[in-house]
């Protein structure tokens, strides 16, 4: 018997222990999860229903994919439109003959490691070591094997159907000239710089969110710049890692790896002659 | 009971095809349908309306999220409320961490000041007795005895055998009873 009163006291006396509102926030709690459902990205499965994603990665981290992204679009329509420009006064200004010229250099131009000093102006290098130049040539159009003065296409890009294509082609020329840059001013550097360590690490990151974006893009399609940007990513992952107080092997491993890889060679023979005109 | 419950898994089961395919009133309807025992079981844990309303609306969001892949092996209610606990447990493990790491600043400021301490009623210390108990206790013994919810059902919102909830209310109980010793001639009268 006591035993039930006490059931029943405690029962009683429970119902006010964090007793509720007696109206239920019902419409504001909708309106909540309505405005949480549709801010976030969906997908649409089975029969058509949307439901959320669930965030792997913070805000942060798609705000700034997604910043990343959007500025690499933005420049490939930007050189697109400007090398497409008949307007060009460059192309105006200079007579030039209708089929591609290919200036022949070298042979061992492009293999050629880079030399100490010459990082500090890695744009102006190529200029200087004269690589292949193809004039006039249409975008995704590469120099290759300037000894033999034979002239190949790369990628898939088709002059015919380059439209939508061709900000990409143009894109990824961009990012391997800038990529080509990083390594020939990773390998220019003191050993002992610190600060330019950190310069570069920081460039490096942004360089291998770039590839990333890349690689899921109709650029990696192609059968031989996908392999090249998978290894430029490997490097750039290696340089990105690199700390302030890393040793001198962990710079050689990045050595090994450029040179096993070819990394630079292939870059070098990736980027189409006189893309640095149009960075 | 079993014509009830067998209607109501057929009605379960044609509001899930309708929202799995899209309908956003069947979406509400569901809302609708539940809410309210959420809401509520969220509250008389967390014991704070912002905190109900948040950990509600996670519920929703990921049972609308997850609904694709609800099998049907228990109950729509079962499931949504065992989504509602997990959620509404998780909340309160870290708003419980917040509070600790915010509590040595708040005593800090309250030293010197004079302490009040009045002779607590029946509501207050009936309230700090169940707030001390251990949370797999507290659980069940506000679903059970201040939500009404059976053992059944607790059982599977809170994926255990039914007997290890009669044992856990057994034992909120029991410690609740010594807890509350001073008020024992308002129940042995």
């Amino acid at each position: 018997m006591t035993e039930d009163n006490f059931e029943k006291f405690l029962q009683k006396g429970a119902q006010s222990y964090n007793a509720p509102p007696a109206r239920v926030p019902r419409e504001e709690m909708w309106s909540a999860i309505q405005a949480k459902r549709a801010a976030g990205p969906r997908v649409v499965y089975g029969g058509g229903a949307t439901y959320l994603i669930r965030h792997r990665f913070g805000t942060k981290v798609w705000l700034g994919a997604a910043a990343a992204a959007m500025l690499l679009v933005a420049t490939g329509v930007g050189i697109g439109r400007w090398t497409a420009s008949p307007r060009q006064p460059a192309v105006a200004n200079n007579p030039l003959p209708t089929q591609p010229v290919v200036v022949p250099v070298p042979a061992n131009a492009g293999s050629e490691p880079a030399q100490p000093g010459s990082g500090s102006a890695p744009a102006t290098d190529r200029s200087l070591r004269g690589g292949p130049r193809a004039l006039n040539e249409p975008p995704g159009t590469v120099a290759t094997n300037a000894g033999q003065g034979n002239a190949t296409s790369i990628g898939s890009t088709n002059p015919s159907s380059a439209g939508s294509g061709s900000a990409y082609q143009l894109t990824a020329v961009q990012h391997l000239s800038e990529a080509e840059a990083l390594l020939t001013s990773f390998r220019a550097r003191s050993t002992a710089d610190q600060q330019m360590d950190a310069q570069l690490g920081s460039w490096a990151r942004q360089l291998l969110t770039n590839t990333r974006l890349l690689l899921d893009s109709p650029v990696a399609n192609d059968p031989q710049r996908r392999p090249l940007l998978e290894d430029l990513e490997l490097v750039l992952v290696q340089i990105v890692q690199l700390s302030p107080g890393s040793t001198p092997q962990d710079r050689e491993l990045i050595e090994k790896t450029l040179q096993q890889d070819h990394v630079m060679t292939r870059l070098r023979t990736a980027i189409p002659a006189g893309a640095q005109r149009g960075s | 009971m079993v014509a009830y419950e067998s209607q109501h898994s057929v009605n379960d089961i044609q509001l899930i095809t309708r929202v799995v395919a899209g309908d956003a009133a069947a979406e509400r309807e569901l809302y609708e349908t539940y809410v309210d025992r959420i809401y509520r079981l969220a509250f008389r844990l967390a014991g704070d309306d912002e905190l109900a309303r948040d950990f509600t609306q996670a519920t929703f969001i990921r049972a609308f999220e997850k609904i694709g892949s609800f099998r049907g092996e228990s109950s729509l209610s079962t499931w949504l409320h065992s989504i509602g606990m997990s959620v509404t447990l998780n909340g309160l493990r870290k708003a419980k961490r917040q509070r600790n790491r915010e509590a040595p600043m708040e005593e800090g400021m309250t030293v010197g000041s004079p302490k009040v301490d009045a002779e607590p009623d029946l509501k207050e210390r009936m309230a700090r007795a169940i707030d001390s108990l251990a949370e797999k206790y507290r659980m069940v013994f506000v679903m059970h005895d201040v939500e009404g919810y059976t053992h059944e059902e607790i059982s599977g919102t809170l994926n255990i055998p039914v007997g290890t909830s009669k044992s856990h209310l057994f034992q909120a109980r029991s410690k609740l009873r010594v807890m509350l010793a001073d008020f024992a001639p308002e129940w042995v009268s």
